[in-house]
């Protein structure tokens, strides 16, 4: 799998858990410009994203990103 | 020092003018001023706690470029925990050591064991909550890669002791500050103006609400066992309006003081008693310390108990406010107030709406049946909550609601000075009604350039109105605030 599948597939569960068809993600979307991107959905993202890929993160690396770059190169790194 | 006091008018006069008129065109020299005035600010207080603040300061200013340096996570983990065992170490001893110490042995004298405890003589050292947060945040953030560690040791030991901040918060992070502190800052006439309209709101809040209504509420609550349960609620509605307005006029003097400098420091208040559930409230609450806790508390729990759903969320909730809670000091009383407060959340994470934003239609001059209630509700939350906060001893919060909720909450509530507690009461009406007409804007006093004649001079004539309650109904005796004992 590629980044650019893998963010595709990151995309499509944002929006699922959001729940806005619009969000479109890049590597350099941070929480500020999503909506309803917040320090708790962002575990239920988490979560979703650990299960779909069937990797398990730990504290420090889902602290440490900074952007979704960050968050798809974790997945990469694991998948 | 306190603001509203006149060696901190006199001081601050000379500090604008040496600011603005003689270091303006030295950043170096500039920020060097901050520090020694900021200081002069603190050891007007007590000196001998400067050596803790630098001490603190230097530690963690090399702590910050050792982090960065090293890539061996090992040693990174040993660097940060040597920083948490300093910050959190002199927190734990100056504000918990007694409370702690006396606990343990009240928990086994429960059990028939009795042992011989040596409290000791502490003063805990002013602003200690404040900046200790400060630092540790630093730390986290560099370690996480968040932030670069500053090389200049004038804007880090600036950071840290920043006078408009340091006694009270707001808990700026360094992402805000620190840049502010690395750039020239230039004097704006509009800033200016409007630093010194929030200072002004912010000491009619203190002087006219809060001083006032604690008279009221400290004659209530040290008498809570003879008064009838009406003029418990009368307790505790003025105390709410006390501890919101001395925090909130406190805060927004140190945010309109930075204004005159410059600067733009964290919001620490955002109209809470407008929030229509407690999640919303807490967002507008406290703002800083909210931030912290959710970043560095509420954030890694929730992560370590994500496979537990709801269960786990709620318990880091609780866990997040029952620190919440004990960061304002060493009594049972704030435990408990900051579990209940965690308390308050299970229902709106059991429905999911915990951290849903409240769509806010066009600002109206009433608020909807719905909000009404909701903002209502939440207030009566908070408030009977607040008892507990302001009580001496969980005994004595337990005595309070026994009381409050008897057959003579319908009696006429016992007053000392009807006239007066009338008149606080109109003037924190009037104070939250200034607020909610000016919701959307960062605080009451902020307006938009006036369009009119007209509106130019009702703004004048509401600002000489402010000073006219100043002057007439100012409470000018007392020398603290409430939060500088946290």
């Amino acid at each position: 799998m590629n980044r650019a599948d893998i963010l595709q597939q990151v995309n499509a569960i944002f929006i699922d858990i959001l729940d806005n068809e619009a969000i479109v993600l890049k590597d350099e979307t941070t929480a500020g410009d999503v909506e309803d991107w917040d320090s708790l959905t962002h575990i239920q993202l988490v979560v979703s994203i650990e299960k779909h890929f069937k990797c398990r993160f730990s504290s420090k690396e889902i602290q440490s990103w900074n952007n979704v770059g960050e968050m798809v190169d974790c997945i990469a790194g694991k998948v | 020092m306190i603001f509203n006091s006149t060696p901190f008018v006199v001081f601050f006069t000379v500090f604008f003018i040496l600011y603005w008129g003689v270091f303006k065109k030295n950043l170096t020299l500039q920020n060097l001023l901050v520090l020694a005035g900021s200081y002069v600010f603190y050891g007007w207080w007590d000196w001998r706690f400067l050596f803790l603040l630098i001490g603190s300061s230097f530690l963690n200013y090399y702590l910050g470029i050792f982090i960065a340096q090293t890539q061996n996570e090992r040693h990174r983990k040993i660097l940060v925990g040597i920083g948490l065992l300093q910050g959190l170490g002199g927190l734990i001893f100056f504000k918990y050591y007694n409370f702690f110490v006396t606990s343990f042995a009240d928990a086994l004298a429960a059990i028939n064991v009795h042992i011989n405890v040596h409290t000791l003589q502490l003063i805990l050292p002013l602003g200690i909550s404040f900046y200790t947060f400060r630092t540790i945040s630093y730390l986290l953030d560099v370690d996480k890669n968040k932030i670069k560690p500053t090389k200049d040791w004038v804007v880090f030991f600036s950071y840290v002791c920043f006078f408009p901040g340091l006694i009270s918060g707001p808990i700026d992070k360094a992402q805000l500050l620190i840049p502010q502190l690395e750039k020239k800052r230039v004097f704006d006439k509009a800033q200016f103006t409007d630093g010194l309209s929030q200072i002004l709101w912010g000491f009619f809040k203190k002087i006219v609400i809060a001083d006032n209504c604690a008279t009221v509420a400290n004659q209530i609550f040290d008498n809570s066992s003879t008064l009838p349960a009406s003029s418990l609620v009368l307790g505790a509605l003025f105390y709410t309006f006390q501890l919101y307005t001395d925090f909130s006029g406190y805060s927004d003097m140190a945010v309109g003081i930075a204004r005159l400098l410059g600067f733009k420091i964290t919001k620490n208040f955002n109209f809470p008693f407008f929030a229509q559930n407690i999640a919303e409230y807490w967002r507008r609450w406290h703002m800083s310390l909210t931030a912290w806790l959710t970043e560095y508390v509420f954030t890694p729990l929730s992560i370590k108990f994500r496979d537990y759903g709801k269960t786990g969320l709620a318990l880091a909730i609780i866990i997040n406010f029952t620190i919440c809670g004990i960061w304002h000091g060493a009594n049972w009383t704030y435990v408990l107030f900051g579990f209940l407060h965690g308390l308050y959340f299970i229902p709106l994470i059991i429905k999911g709406t915990m951290n849903k934003k409240i769509k806010k239609g066009p600002k109206t001059l009433l608020p909807s049946f719905t909000e009404f209630r909701n903002i209502l509700a939440t207030f009566i939350l908070v408030m009977l909550t607040n008892i507990v906060f302001r009580a001496d001893s969980v005994s004595h919060a337990a005595g309070y609601f026994r009381h409050i909720f008897s057959l003579s909450l319908f009696s006429a509530p016992v007053l000392t000075n009807l006239l007066s507690t009338i008149t606080i009461l109109v003037l924190a009406l009037f104070t939250l009604f200034t607020e909610w007409m000016q919701r959307d804007k960062d605080h009451a006093l902020q307006f938009a350039p006036a369009t009119s004649n007209v509106t130019y001079y009702l703004r004048v004539s509401f600002i000489c109105f402010l000073l006219w309650a100043i002057v007439l109904w100012g409470a000018f005796g007392n020398k603290t605030f409430i939060y500088f004992q946290f």
